[in-house]
């Protein structure tokens, strides 16, 4: 491809009363029909998929006729159609083409260690678009948009009217460097409204390089570079959270187009479930060590099959006494108001940022017991668990929205939705977290 | 991504970025005296920018004096839609109906005197929230009630003109450096979301572009953006429109707008022809920041919609010094200002936000992109894509690709995270979306 330093006349009709320029007519001169094969260097870090799928929402409530959806796969317990990403990791092409149609919810979790230029190296997220098998009308493009990246170029953030975006079959691999330690979410950035709302969203957060520093916390592990161990925890869970309004998945399911407008959050998730699925036990997580069937496909946590495509657990566990980490992201459409009822979390970062002001002088942080979380906003919370009440067994406490009509699944009575279990145990009980969200069991 | 229109990047970006319409008659002397600007008089007009904060800077007649006329005016506006919504609005002078009202700017001391002038036929006003000390016709602003003298209901919170030919003017003196909303305190319910809203800027009086008095919030000066947003429910307009009554209890936005245009008309030019009563683009031109380029650009957020609207800018976090025109600074001058992703603004809010981007890895066709670029053929291309990741590199795109980059410049993302807001009933990805635009260094064919 010949490099143009200006407009050509084809470029200059498509302005169409942009800037006048006069060029030599530039042509394309690469294949069309059969473009050639992308092969980027090396394995990626992380391999994803794009597709459609389903996964389980309570029967109940049912909404119109859009939940549960009469097109789920029968005898499976699943009830809505879902776009999402699968982590396709160290799969052979065969298992890694079988994904098309098993989508998860939430998005693979992942992390990143901050760069170091004294040391660098890049993280490479590869990104292969499967198709959706229930919608091949649609032939969506898909990105991945790392959201809230700083300084980044339009070519890697995922956004597709400013760059590309990655059509059915196809690959493109994203580099990242990041600068700046915290929490952040990532998702499809095609058509956002619709893929966001599908399910394509998911946690990303970025260790800092103080991490493995033991003089300022115990355990060596931290939020921020805070140089003072007060971002220092023992344990640490993502909270991620989205929503499901039950018509625009019908519709999608269904060849049909909802009005936007007429938005409204039917089920609010953790992790991509409704409690009390919240506190079932974990699938397979530890995105660098991704476990599946021989077919590539997931294998359901213990005793749950209807959550195969939902393996994040949100169960909060910790011995009595240890500093807990809670990262919040919210990809929803409302904002979410969470409440820890009992416990005192101290906020420590909002979207990717410290809070100690531009030159640290300031100390913004603070401490609540419930975090208005605004779609596309993250929170960075630490808590210490409190002792443990004696006797057999754990103490637990709820963490909830308190906005009730999105911790209740719309249905009567008791806790739902929104809303899991933190159990703490007496001290020494649970062993080491291997991962986040790791129940230390 | 589709229905994007053509047309919407307009020619080379002039570099005066604040028109000052400096008018050295009229407005002689009293600052409560309303004199109508004739055609005559009127000092010559100024083109405005095409990108940037347009300002309104009233007749500055006397010593920290500064006048503003305000005239209530009905008109239409266009949606992404294709559809068009009926609304009121304020225009500076006796100008014709534009959406938002103008972008009026003063400078902290400055006693600031708007006349209203009421063309409506219902009783209007304009509340100052953030301001104090607010005379109306020279006494001290009250609310005015059905039963006058402080009984009955509340009818307005600013005092009124009368329908069809009223005025009143308000006073006060800008004493803290900002940025504002200005709105009708009359029936607000109604006349806020019919449009009665602008913005008020307030400066420091420091001689170089900042946004309070600290040195650390001076921004570039050509790079200083309103981000206004608003909502529309257009069963409330129709009914307006048509003289009948309207429950507010089925009040439901389908529109939502920034700077009181939808995406794409966001990022067209201030003043674009096809958009002749939606004076104010939303794009963000910007350079990259660096040596050459110390200093940020200044994000000024308004949101006068009745819910949080969660604004996400990508690709740089914004750094948020100044919340309701108060600069965040502890007791002791401690530095409070904190950097976002999501600017979660809440209904009358506004933020002061100081943003940049750098071009961190320095990527360009000797330093490529290390995994490699794949062909054009095997990816959809973006309507703003150079067909290069590198900044100020254009490449051939294939046959029959649609493009509306010039010169290689970057198109950065920024949006509504509410995601169902980002439509405007029916037409999906339009809406509060806009760019931010950033140049190829100089020398460049922008």
């Amino acid at each position: 491809m010949t490099e143009i330093s200006r407009i050509d006349r084809r470029g200059f009709l498509r302005l169409t009363g942009g800037v006048a320029a006069a060029g030599a007519v530039v042509t394309w001169t690469g294949k069309v029909l059969t473009p050639e094969a992308y092969g980027a260097p090396g394995a990626p870090d992380l391999y994803l998929g794009g597709t459609d799928g389903w996964i389980h929402l309570p029967q109940t409530p049912n909404i119109g006729f859009f939940h549960p959806d009469n097109l789920a796969p029968a005898g499976t317990g699943l009830t809505t159609y879902m776009f999402g990403f699968r982590n396709i990791t160290g799969m052979t092409n065969t298992q890694r083409d079988a994904q098309k149609y098993k989508a998860q919810h939430s998005a693979p979790l992942f992390w990143v260690k901050q760069y170091d230029p004294a040391n660098p190296v890049d993280f490479n997220v590869q990104l292969r678009n499967l198709g959706l098998e229930l919608r091949p009308d649609l032939f969506d493009a898909h990105t991945l948009h790392w959201h809230g990246f700083r300084d980044v170029i339009p070519f890697y953030d995922g956004e597709p009217s400013g760059s590309v975006s990655v059509p059915s079959g196809r690959d493109f691999t994203y580099v990242y460097r990041p600068r700046d330690p915290g929490t952040y979410m990532y998702h499809c950035h095609v058509e956002d409204v619709e893929h966001v709302q599908m399910g394509m969203t998911g946690m990303v957060f970025v260790r800092p390089l103080q991490d493995g520093n033991t003089t300022h916390y115990p355990s060596g592990k931290y939020l921020y570079n805070d140089n003072n161990g007060s971002t220092g925890f023992d344990r640490e869970y993502a909270m991620f959270m989205s929503e499901i309004w039950a018509e625009a998945h019908w519709a999608d399911a269904h060849i049909q187009l909802p009005e936007w407008s007429d938005y409204r959050a039917d089920f609010s998730m953790l992790n991509g479930r409704v409690y009390p699925d919240t506190i079932a036990p974990n699938g397979s997580i530890d995105p660098f060590n991704p476990v599946y069937d021989s077919t590539g496909d997931l294998v359901p946590p213990p005793g749950h099959p209807d959550l195969k495509y939902q393996p994040s657990s949100s169960l909060v566990n910790c011995n009595a006494g240890e500093r807990v980490a809670l990262r919040f992201a919210n990809l929803g459409f409302r904002e979410q108001a969470m409440t820890l009822a009992g416990i005192r979390m101290k906020v420590v970062g909002r979207d990717a940022t410290f809070l100690g002001g531009r030159d640290r002088t300031g100390d913004t942080s603070y401490e609540t017991e419930t975090l208005n979380i605004g779609p596309g906003e993250s929170y960075d919370v630490v808590f210490e668990a409190p002792a443990h009440s004696g006797g057999a067994g754990h103490d637990t406490y709820m963490l909830y929205n308190r906005a009730y009509e999105r911790s209740n699944n719309l249905a009567p009575g008791g806790f739902g939705g929104q809303a899991t279990e933190v159990h703490v145990h007496p001290t020494g009980t649970l062993g080491v977290q291997l991962y986040p969200n790791h129940w230390g069991v | 991504m589709t229905n994007i229109r053509t047309n919407l990047l307009g020619g080379r970006r002039r570099r005066t970025m604040r028109t000052r319409v400096l008018a050295t008659l009229a407005m002689l002397g009293s600052a409560v005296v309303a004199v109508a600007l004739d055609d005559a008089t009127a000092a010559p007009v100024v083109e405005p920018p095409n990108v940037g904060i347009v300002c309104t800077d009233g007749d500055t007649a006397g010593a920290q004096q500064r006048i503003f006329n305000l005239t209530t005016r009905t008109g239409y506006i266009s949606l992404p839609d294709g559809n068009t919504a009926f609304m009121w609005g304020y225009s500076s002078g006796f100008d014709g109906f534009q959406h938002p009202g103008p972008v009026l700017c003063a400078t902290v001391g400055d006693t600031i005197t708007v006349v209203l002038h009421n063309t409506l036929a219902v009783p209007t006003s304009i509340a100052f929230p953030g301001q104090t000390g607010v005379l109306a016709d020279g006494s001290p602003e009250t609310t005015e009630t059905t039963g006058g003298g402080g009984g009955g209901a509340i009818t307005s919170v600013a005092a009124t003109a009368v329908p069809a030919g009223g005025t009143v003017t308000y006073s006060f003196v800008a004493d803290h450096a900002g940025t504002f909303l200005y709105e009708s305190g009359t029936d607000s319910k109604v006349q806020v979301r019919m449009g009665l809203f602008g913005a008020l800027i307030v400066r420091p009086a420091t001689t170089g572009a900042q946004a309070y008095a600290s040195a650390d919030s001076a921004f570039t000066e050509n790079e200083e953006f309103m981000v206004l947003l608003s909502e529309i429910d257009p069963y409330l307009n129709q009914a307006v429109e048509r003289g009948k009554n309207f429950n507010m209890a089925k009040y439901h936005p389908r529109y939502w707008l920034v700077n009181g245009r939808g995406f794409p008309d966001s990022i067209a030019d201030n003043g674009a022809s096809w958009l002749p009563t939606q004076p104010y683009g939303a794009l963000a031109q910007v350079n990259e920041f660096g040596v050459d380029h110390p200093l940020p650009g200044l994000a000024r957020y308004l949101n006068v919609g009745t819910e949080d609207f969660p604004f996400h800018p990508h690709g740089n976090n914004g750094l948020v010094i100044g919340r309701d025109g108060q600069e965040l600074k502890g007791t002791g001058g401690e530095d409070l200002s904190f950097e976002k992703f999501a600017i979660n603004i809440g209904p009358g809010q506004t933020w002061d936000v100081l943003f940049k981007w750098r071009n961190a890895e320095d990527y360009s066709p000797s330093n490529p992109v290390p995994q490699g670029v794949p062909d054009l053929a095997n990816s959809v291309i973006g309507t703003f894509y150079s067909g290069s990741p590198y900044l100020g590199t254009r490449e051939v795109l294939p046959p029959g690709t649609p493009s509306l980059n010039q010169c290689g410049e970057f198109y950065i993302i920024s949006h509504n995270h509410a995601l169902f807001q980002i439509t405007s009933w029916g037409a999906n990805m339009t809406g509060p979306i806009t760019y931010m635009r950033i140049d190829p260094p100089t020398p460049n064919d922008c």
